[in-house]
């Protein structure tokens, strides 16, 4: 339909289309909602400030245009919801000023009003932010005042400030960094687009156009749900549903006959496998994403509708570790002058460790030795000057060696052998003396420690002139058997008699995965009746394999 | 008077100028908001606009236990929807805190000091 005015009739019909079209879209823009407030719900506040507009513009039914105009205005006014809705609002606003006593539009005025309309929203605000849905209204209402200049067909005009709002809209990322970092546009602005477009298809006496489904806006869509998780979740552990799980479904006619699809119903089915759910379908196609925690089951509900193409599968407990991991190592973790990096089993002792100033605590021991790779990798991670490795094992002592010799820094080992020996090392610390010297004061704190261990036998066995059958317990002092018996507290009784002498004053007890708070109170006990003078500390350590680590110094 | 947070690795004290300006950089960006307004100003009848520098006559930061309540002084755009201006202040103010100081904030009260009609 060409027509060189505008009049009110016709505009209400250009009002409604666009309230019904960003209605239907307004799910979708809620998910790109990341700025100013990532609360995605953007859509849904323009959705409810455009219909109060809408509303009244129905009620008056009025071929007057500066009329429907003002009354558009002033519904939208009252029912603005969030900032998008107060600046749709203003531009409305301005917009309805910008013709004031004409009844009917020429192109030119409804450039000239376009543009009325951005400089009133411009100046209800201290501070515009570029990059948002005023920038959209600027960039669209300039090229309509140019193009005014040669086209008198209203609709044409339209159609060419539909297309510049489209191309602003895709540049929003570069002005506003927020976007480009999350990696979509910006939602207040795709809801001026998806107004606009309403009101062109109007023009055109279209129907509303159907919301096109093209790739771009559900990886946008995606991008903004995954920003908000990682905003959400501090933790790998807190994480629910573990798999970011995205694919289509092609839609085959025999399997639809059996399986009637319908958006809500599916999309309701999907919400009880998980969360950060995005459905969107047409004719052909539905494209789903969703965090899962059984992919699996997900797939195999949309299988029902038709073919499986585009499907991928990401563990986010992984993506999420690699994330927080590398945020250590640049941006959170500050470089420092000293670092130390251990090597421990058993949360306890981990966080015995960092609570004596260890800045990196590698999971490992006897029966999980970490390798080259991983101590650089924690050196590195420590991102100090100097680096001080403690491997709290005799098996780990030469691969931290290598990953010292590796590393980019001055890194140096502190070649503890038991945990005992590296808490010891670990408090004779001083961050004011140099790498040197603290190794030496280290590795001579270590040794004046005497370490012992209890564990069980995996099988029947002699070592160092003893006997030892499966299952039964072994007392290891600095390395060495020295008991060994079928009872738990009598192998700890006879190891620690074999340890203790007079010069001995402290004894600390951490306390392992296999070992009870009885079995804890029976060592005390013992140890109190037998040696008067030795001071008792007990350490829950949470390790495995060993159920008691003793340090005697 | 100042925040002060307590971490692993030794205190964090925040001082209420700090506050005052983060708060006051986030309301002005706000959609509505043409300025920061003292709060003592109304009495001349004149509610004047804030510079930067001056956020904190604009923003009073109060602690109470381990409760706090930001009072905000600011003035609206005429012919905006300013409750809807100041809910937008108040969660808006409410996330940067949060987000730039790990503050949770209970209360951010908003009080309208003035319209600006803007000149056609």
């Amino acid at each position: 339909m060409t027509s060189e005015t505008l009049n009110g009739v016709m505009f209400t019909q250009m009002v409604l289309s666009g309230a019904h079209h960003l209605k239907n879209n307004a799910e979708k823009i809620d998910t790109l909602n990341v700025f100013p407030v990532p609360d995605g719900d953007t859509g849904t506040n323009m959705n409810l400030s455009i219909t109060s507009g809408a509303d009244e513009v129905k009620k008056l039914n009025s071929e007057d245009i500066s009329e429907v105009a003002n009354a558009f205005a002033k519904g939208l006014l009252m029912g603005a919801r969030g900032n998008s809705g107060v600046i749709l609002s203003q531009l409305f606003r301005g917009f309805a000023k910008g013709m004031e006593q004409k009844q009917s539009l020429s192109a030119a005025d409804l450039a000239d009003a376009f543009d009325s309309g951005v400089n009133t929203a411009y100046k209800a605000v201290m501070k515009p932010v570029e990059g948002t849905i005023l920038t959209v209204a600027n960039d669209a209402a300039k090229t309509a005042i140019e193009a005014a200049e040669t086209e008198k067909d209203v609709t044409a005009l339209m159609e060419k400030v539909v297309k510049e709002a489209k191309a602003s809209l895709k540049r929003t990322p570069d002005l506003l960094p927020v976007l480009k970092e999350v990696g979509v546009v910006d939602s207040g602005g795709q809801g001026l687009v998806t107004i606009y477009e309403g009101f062109l298809a109007a023009l055109k006496g279209e129907a509303v156009p159907k919301s096109d489904t093209d790739d771009i806006e559900m990886d946008e869509m995606v991008n903004a749900e995954h920003h908000k998780i990682a905003q959400d979740f501090m933790d790998a552990s807190e994480i629910e549903y573990g798999y970011c799980t995205e694919f289509m479904v092609r839609f085959e006619p025999d399997k639809l006959e059996r399986n009637p699809f319908d958006e809500e119903t599916f999309r309701n089915e999907l919400s009880e496998h998980g969360d950060s759910l995005l459905v969107v379908s047409d004719d052909d196609l539905v494209k789903v994403h969703v965090h899962a925690e059984y992919p699996g089951e997900v797939m195999t509900l949309g299988q029902r509708f038709g073919s499986l193409t585009n499907m991928k599968i990401e563990n986010m407990r992984d993506q999420h570790t690699a994330i927080v991991s590398g945020n250590k190592n640049t941006a959170q973790r500050e470089k420092t002058e000293y670092a130390i990096v251990t090597v421990a089993m058993g949360s306890g002792i981990k966080e015995l460790f960092e609570s004596l100033g260890a800045s990196v605590v590698i999971e490992g021991g006897q029966t999980m030795n970490p390798s080259t790779k991983d101590i650089a990798g924690a050196i590195e991670e420590a991102n100090a000057s100097n680096v001080l490795v403690l491997p709290n094992n005799k098996n780990i002592v030469m691969a931290a060696e290598q990953a010292a010799e590796l590393a980019g820094v001055n890194a140096a080992v502190v070649p503890t052998k038991t945990i005992p020996q590296g808490i010891s090392a670990l408090l004779a610390f001083h961050p004011e003396s140099v790498i040197d010297e603290n190794r030496q004061s280290m590795e001579a704190a270590g040794k004046e420690v005497k370490t012992g261990q209890v564990t069980y036998a995996i099988r029947d066995t002699k070592i160092d002139g003893m006997m030892i059958e499966k299952d039964h317990f072994m007392g290891l002092a600095d390395g060495a058997i020295k008991a060994s018996h079928k009872d738990k507290i009598e192998t700890v009784k006879s190891l620690l008699a074999e340890m203790i002498t007079d010069d001995d004053e402290i004894l600390t007890i951490l306390q392992g995965e296999d070992a009870s708070d009885e079995d804890v109170k029976a060592t005390e006990k013992y140890v109190e009746e037998t040696f008067e003078d030795i001071e008792i500390e007990v350490h829950k350590g949470n390790q495995p394999i060993y159920a008691f680590i003793f340090s005697v110094e | 008077m100042s925040i002060e947070l307590n971490t692993n690795d030794g205190q964090v004290t925040i001082t209420n100028e700090v506050i005052s300006t983060i708060a006051g950089g986030a309301a002005v960006e706000c959609y509505g908001i043409v300025g920061m307004a003292s709060k003592s100003q109304i009495r001349d009848g004149i509610a004047e606009i804030l510079r930067k520098e001056n956020f904190s006559k604009g923003v009073i930061v109060r602690q109470e236990d381990t409760h706090l309540h930001i009072d905000m002084y600011i003035i609206v755009s005429y012919g905006t929807k300013i409750s809807e201006v100041a809910h937008n202040v108040q969660s808006q103010v409410k996330y940067t805190l949060s987000k730039s100081l790990g503050l949770e904030i209970d209360s951010v009260n908003i009080y309208i000091q003035g319209v600006r009609v803007a000149k056609d």
